[in-house]
């Protein structure tokens, strides 16, 4: 044997070295070990991108004790907003520490957060504009891409109108970002614009404001601490907001008793005290079966519901039904397990319920989140310290962006597309009006024949009114036939502006639709599913967007706390901050003057602050308007005097304020509103953060009063309930002198949403009540399918002796622009060939379509395969082993090549995949398809390729956890 | 466990392994031969700082930062 | 003087991995080695209970009293730490190791991070204190930055405590006796001896 000396293997790892920074794989790594050692450093350096070569020097630089730099940014990943603390050097991005300030997480990170620093080295990056020319990618110039793409989408809209472009936002983009991609949709003359909160929570936010008027979190994750009980449904919070979990261990720890219900025994349901293991898509039957037990034994609070609660004899009379057997029948789960957990419930009060996407991705999404709020309702647990409904959102700002109104329903500040909400932002745009108008489709009266009835659908006057199509649908919106859409064409042209097309149902149809648009655009940091999908050859772009680490400005937590982050380092290779290429593309496309009137630009970037600023002019409904950058950015230098469970300042410059100035943050920065850290609690005064439940549906409903009876918040000068405030309220109640001049004069004819002053709100604040009055929460919304939520089956059920008691929805021809199918679908019996219950979740590691995190080093490495949680019966009935290679088919034929998880954590028919896998199509693994370096470390099938048809009835949630597939060994 | 007369014999075969090694290694006189379970290597000059009060004081008050639910 | 001690609370456990990557990413770790990975137990079913686990840095530690030659040292606080450029990479240590601590690199037997890899506490090694040659070596050296180890204090529930043994039990004490329950946490007999 030959012995190897030191020095011949010095000259044999330099070359390979060489080899590999010169071969297509860097491996960074392996290239900064060696640079600092001084081997082949020129040779190499010379074939690197310039970030690298800055992120070795920083890091001799800090090795040899240089000073670093400290950045305070907020986490990229899930909602619950914690604080990161960067430190650079030379520019580079070298170290991260515990932000132990933060009152949210208190230095702790999950797997994502510990390593949000690779995305600032992030080699797997898109880095310059792409063109795909002849099947091919090849790097173009910013100048060209705007160029090219703009023309395409004048003359889409030439030719098809506005309502053929789609503008598919992000729930990754900061509260400006989010507010400017909706205000430039609609200069542009449309409302297809929407993100990611149709498809996670838009049945919560539909759902509960209807309920009780805001359709947010009421407490916070770190309220939890006070809870006496705590009912997760549909949520794992131990995979998908880890750190939130800190808040719930401690309120665990000060005695609260833990309920989990889920198909699957999650790791949230391990430090649970019970765990219910239910049938997925039966939670309406669960909930009704605890309140079967709650009104049986008198557990409901009688007096909370007088006093607060519209139709909750509705709710009891639909309760009924629900005995324990059918209960048990229906959800699968034992009769004794629903009424211990009702009784814990009831006896164990202040509760709160936590709930996720288990429980809003139904066809039936919405009636769940309603009973959800009927069972806090009846129980007395909603605007009360410990209680509440505290909905886990999903990503860092989809709260921010659904606020700003990136939805295809609603303008920033959920002022909806009548003509009024409109004519209030145009007032805040300082855009003219008749010009505004003209941007949309006014030429189109739908005069189409609808093709059955031989009838012409009901025409709108102008699409700027109408919802837009939801991107849960925009695979439909192109590939209908185009007399069946309420619009003049189909779409031609989709933006993925931060948006992973694996987040959506149908790959089949999905690849379709990818092939058969004139323009696809993918403005991203990362190339994403949607650049590899399709078989095209032309008329795709991919251009990079920087991160949030790479910008600045603030960001919304689920709690309601706006944070501001400050930019870590500069834009990575190309890459851009989203609002400057929307900026770019509006000169393009000829409103760049209109999108920033009142706003600063400095060399194409519009200045964040200004934005923020204009934000606070309008978004009076939620109270956006009392969060200026000035207080935010105090608040960012005082994070340790904020107590972690009251999130209350005690002493220095932020005495008084609530972490993050929650929304509603009242009136006027100057008004100094401490922000409202539990939404309708009526033991503080509203100046303090005190509510009451919104006046939202109106003062009587069939002669029967909405309004609050003989409950109000703490110092309120009405005793009793209340419309909302408007100037001629104030002038019958005798405070309308409490207006100053110039108040008067915006206040004029005005309510509390439209008064550009804030007067009207400051003089209903001062009087102790709240700007959007004091009325009852409702059980019961009469413009829904369902006003009273009841049970129906999914579309795909393989308990087909249920449909008949249960069945789905008659089809529907337009729903949000579209055809929407129910009971044509559930007609048909697929449980014979499709045995199997296909659910999905989360996985800790990787965060939505996964682009980002599967691309970083550090998470690739904790999984790297696409697999499927199987029971060991179902494993066995088919012949599988764990680990080996399957193939799962969803009941509408597409499939998904995955491997096997055999695993108890499941129940026996039910299979659980993860949902942050792309790259894949049935069985192809389309490394090749990406930009060269720029494919991620892990590639898998995207599980919802085999995921099928069913929509939410009021929002077009797409239906994912509860479908049918079947399992064979690949 | 160890008893006396195997610590005897133990030490007997170490010294003929010894004088074995002596001789068949004569020749190579840059051969070290050590106390088995005494650290051969570096200095560490964290050692010296982690006698510094100071330091110490330092780690229990990030302890207590880091680690304690505040 | 004090004694440094991990201990991870299963109770507050949630198998989040942020131990995991917070020190990938404090000392680049290569792919492959796992200075720190969370262990569960009966995983999926009742009773499931997950625990991250390091080098336990044991006060009689199997490591050192196998190692051939010797490369192994304590600290005056209890860190076990060992001299790479002294280590021949045999593998002797992962066979003592009642942890798995011990890692070897995969891509080269003589890689740059030395033959044997473990956990530092984040207290480097036998090299300047985060000079660049220590750094290459061992990683970040955050203890003599007055730090405590990266994974314990990004931990996301605080399950993972590290530092001081007498404060560390002060904490998970006070836990416990809120909880009303006994320590049922795994190795705490096996690394923790009774007159620690």
């Amino acid at each position: 044997m030959k012995l190897i000396k030191k020095r011949d293997l010095t000259k044999k790892e330099s070359a390979s070295v060489l080899n590999g920074v010169l071969g297509s794989a860097v491996d960074r790594r392996t290239f900064l070990q060696r640079a600092s050692l001084g081997l082949g450093g020129t040779a190499v350096a010379a074939a690197l991108p310039t970030t690298m070569i800055r992120r070795a020097e920083a890091t001799t630089a800090q090795a040899s004790g240089g000073n670093a730099e400290v950045r305070r940014s907020v986490c990229t990943h899930c909602s619950v907003g914690c604080g990161v603390t960067a430190e650079i050097e030379n520019g580079v991005w070298t170290g991260q520490e515990p932000d132990f300030d933060s009152p949210f997480n208190m230095g702790g990170h999950c797997a994502k957060g510990a390593s949000v620093r690779e995305h600032g080295h992030g080699e797997r990056r898109l880095k310059y504009p792409m063109k795909l020319t002849g099947g091919k990618w090849t790097r173009v110039s910013w100048d060209q891409a705007i160029e090219e793409i703009g023309d395409k989408v004048l003359d889409i809209r030439q030719r098809s109108g506005p309502d053929s472009v789609y503008w598919l936002g992000s729930a990754k983009f900061s509260n400006e970002q989010a507010y400017l991609f909706r205000k430039f949709a609609g200069l542009w003359g449309t409302n297809n614009v929407d993100h990611q909160a149709r498809i996670c929570h838009s049945t919560t936010v539909a759902g509960v404001a209807n309920t009780w008027g805001y359709g947010a979190m009421t407490n916070s994750y770190n309220d939890m601490h006070n809870s006496k009980a705590m009912f997760f449904i549909g949520s794992n919070a131990a995979e998908a907001h880890p750190v939130a979990m800190q808040h719930v261990l401690r309120g665990k720890e000060n005695g609260a008793k833990m309920i989990v219900v889920d198909p699957r025994f999650t790791r949230t349901a391990a430090h649970a005290d019970q765990f219910l293991r239910i049938r997925p898509g039966t939670d309406v039957p669960l909930i009704w079966g605890m309140l079967w037990h709650i009104f049986e034994n008198g557990w409901e609070d009688k007096e909370y519901i007088r006093q607060r609660v519209f139709g909750m004899d509705q709710v009891r009379a639909e309760v009924a039904k629900w005995t324990p057997d059918v209960v048990e029948n229906v959800s699968g789960v034992p009769a004794d397990q629903v009424k211990l957990a009702a009784q814990t419930m009831a006896e164990n009060r202040p509760g709160t319920i936590v709930w996720c996407m288990g429980g809003t991705q139904h066809t039936i999404g919405n009636n769940n989140t309603r009973a959800y709020c009927a069972l806090q309702l009846a129980l007395g647990n909603v605007g009360v310290e410990g209680g509440g409904a505290n909905i886990f959102r999903g990503h860092d700002n989809v709260q921010g962006a659904t606020d700003l109104g990136v939805l295809v329903d609603t303008l920033p500040g959920y002022y909806g597309l009548a003509e009024g909400s409109w004519k209030h932002w145009a007032k805040v745009w300082n855009v003219d009006w008749d010009w505004l108008v003209a941007r949309f489709d006014t030429g189109y009266v739908d005069t189409k024949a609808d093709v059955e009835s031989g009838q012409a659908p009901v025409p709108f006057n102008n699409p700027m009114n109408a919802t837009g199509i939801p991107v849960s649908r925009w695979v439909d919106g192109v590939l209908e036939d185009s007399r069946l859409i309420d619009q003049r064409d189909q779409l031609k042209a989709m933006f993925f502006w931060g948006h992973a097309p694996n987040s959506q149902t149908r790959g089949h149809d999905m690849k379709k639709a990818l092939e058969t648009l004139e323009l696809v655009v993918v403005v991203d940091p990362y190339p994403t599913h949607t650049a590899v999908l399709p078989d095209r050859q032309e008329g795709m772009y991919l251009l990079p967007a920087s991160t949030q680490f790479e910008t600045y400005g603030s960001v919304t937590a689920s709690n309601r706390s706006l944070q501001w982050r400050d930019k870590v380092i500069d834009p990575m290779f190309e890459s851009l901050p989203d609002h400057v290429i929307m900026y770019k593309m509006a000169r393009k496309l000829g409103f760049a003057e209109e999108l920033t009137k009142n706003i600063k630009v400095d060399k194409d970037e519009p200045l964040v602050e200004d934005i923020l600023r204009e934000i606070n002019r309008g978004m009076w409904t939620i109270g956006y308007t009392g969060q200026s950058p000035e207080r935010l950015k105090l608040q960012m230098a005082n994070k340790h005097t904020f107590n972690p469970t009251t999130l209350l300042a005690e002493g220095g410059p932020c005495d008084g304020e609530y972490y993050g100035l929650p929304w509603p943050c009242w009136g006027t920065p100057e008004f100094k509103h401490p922000g409202t850290p539990v939404l309708y609690d009526t033991s503080k005064t509203v100046a303090e953060g005190g509510l009451n439940f919104r006046a939202r549906f109106g003062v009587e409903y069939n002669g029967t009063n909405l309004l609050a009876e003989d409950s109000y918040s703490k110092g309120a000068e009405i005793k009793d309930g209340y419309p909302e405030f408007t100037a001629d309220m104030l002038k019958q109640l005798g405070w309308w002198d409490d207006l100053t001049d110039a108040e008067k004069q915006a206040a004029e004819g005005k309510n509390w949403k439209t008064d550009l002053s804030g007067g009207i709100q400051r003089v209903a604040i001062n009087h102790g009540c709240a700007p959007f009055g004091n009325a009852k929460a409702r059980c019961v919304v009469w413009t829904f399918p369902d006003p009273v939520p009841v049970h129906r089956e999914p579309l795909y059920t393989s308990r087909r002796d249920l449909v008949a008691k249960y069945p789905t929805y008659a089809d529907v021809k337009s729903h949000m622009r579209l055809p929407t199918r129910y009971e044509s679908i559930q007609a048909k019996d697929y449980s014979k060939d499709y045995p199997l219950i296909h659910t999905s979740g989360r996985l800790v590691e990787y965060e939505g379509g996964g682009e980002e995190s599967r691309s970083n080093r550090w998470l690739a490495e904790l999984q790297q395969n696409m697999f499927a949680e199987i029971h060991p019966a179902d494993a066995n009935d088919v012949g599988v082993r764990d680990g080996q290679w399957i193939w799962l088919e969803g009941a509408e034929g597409s499939r998904i090549k995955i491997k096997a998880m055999v695993t108890r954590r499941v129940a026996r028919g039910v299979v659980f995949t993860p949902f942050h896998f792309g790259g894949w199509f049935e069985g192809k693994d389309l490394y090749d398809k990406y930009p060269e370096g720029a494919a991620p470390y892990v590639r898998g099938e995207a599980a919802n390729t085999a995921f099928t048809y069913g929509y939410d009835s009021v929002t077009q949630m797409q239906e994912t956890k509860a479908s049918l597939c079947k399992i064979t060994a690949a | 466990m160890i008893t006396g007369t195997n610590k005897v014999f133990r030490s007997l075969a170490f010294a003929i392994a010894l004088g074995v090694l002596g001789f068949g290694t004569s020749g190579c006189m840059d051969v070290t031969m050590h106390e088995p379970g005494v650290y051969m290597g570096a200095t560490d000059p964290l050692l010296e700082k982690q006698a510094d009060p100071e330091h110490i004081k330092a780690l229990q008050e990030r302890f207590v930062k880091s680690q304690s639910d505040r | 003087m004090a004694r440094m001690k991990f201990l991870c609370d299963a109770e507050r456990c949630i198998e989040c991995n942020g131990c995991v990557t917070a020190c990938k990413n404090e000392h680049e770790v290569p792919w492959g080695v796992n200075r720190r990975r969370v262990v569960t137990l009966d995983d999926g079913v009742p009773g499931e209970k997950s625990i991250s686990v390091a080098c336990m840095h044991c006060t009689d530690a199997p490591c050192a009293a196998v190692c051939p030659v010797d490369c192994f040292y304590t600290t005056d606080d209890g860190i076990v730490l060992h001299d790479k450029d002294l280590c021949i990479g045999c593998g002797y240590c992962f066979y003592a190791c009642p942890f798995g601590a011990p890692q070897f690199p995969q891509k080269e037997a003589f890689g740059v991070r030395g033959k044997m890899d473990k956990c530092t506490f984040c207290a480097g090694g036998p090299k300047d204190d985060n000079s660049a040659a220590e750094r290459e070596l061992y990683g970040r050296n955050r203890i003599a930055e007055g730090k405590l180890p990266i994974c314990a204090e990004m931990c996301s529930t605080k399950a993972l405590l590290a530092g001081d043994g007498d404060m560390v039990a002060d904490i998970y004490r006070e836990r416990i006796t809120k909880r009303g329950g006994r320590p049922e946490t795994w190795g705490w007999d096996t690394a923790y001896k009774s007159d620690v």
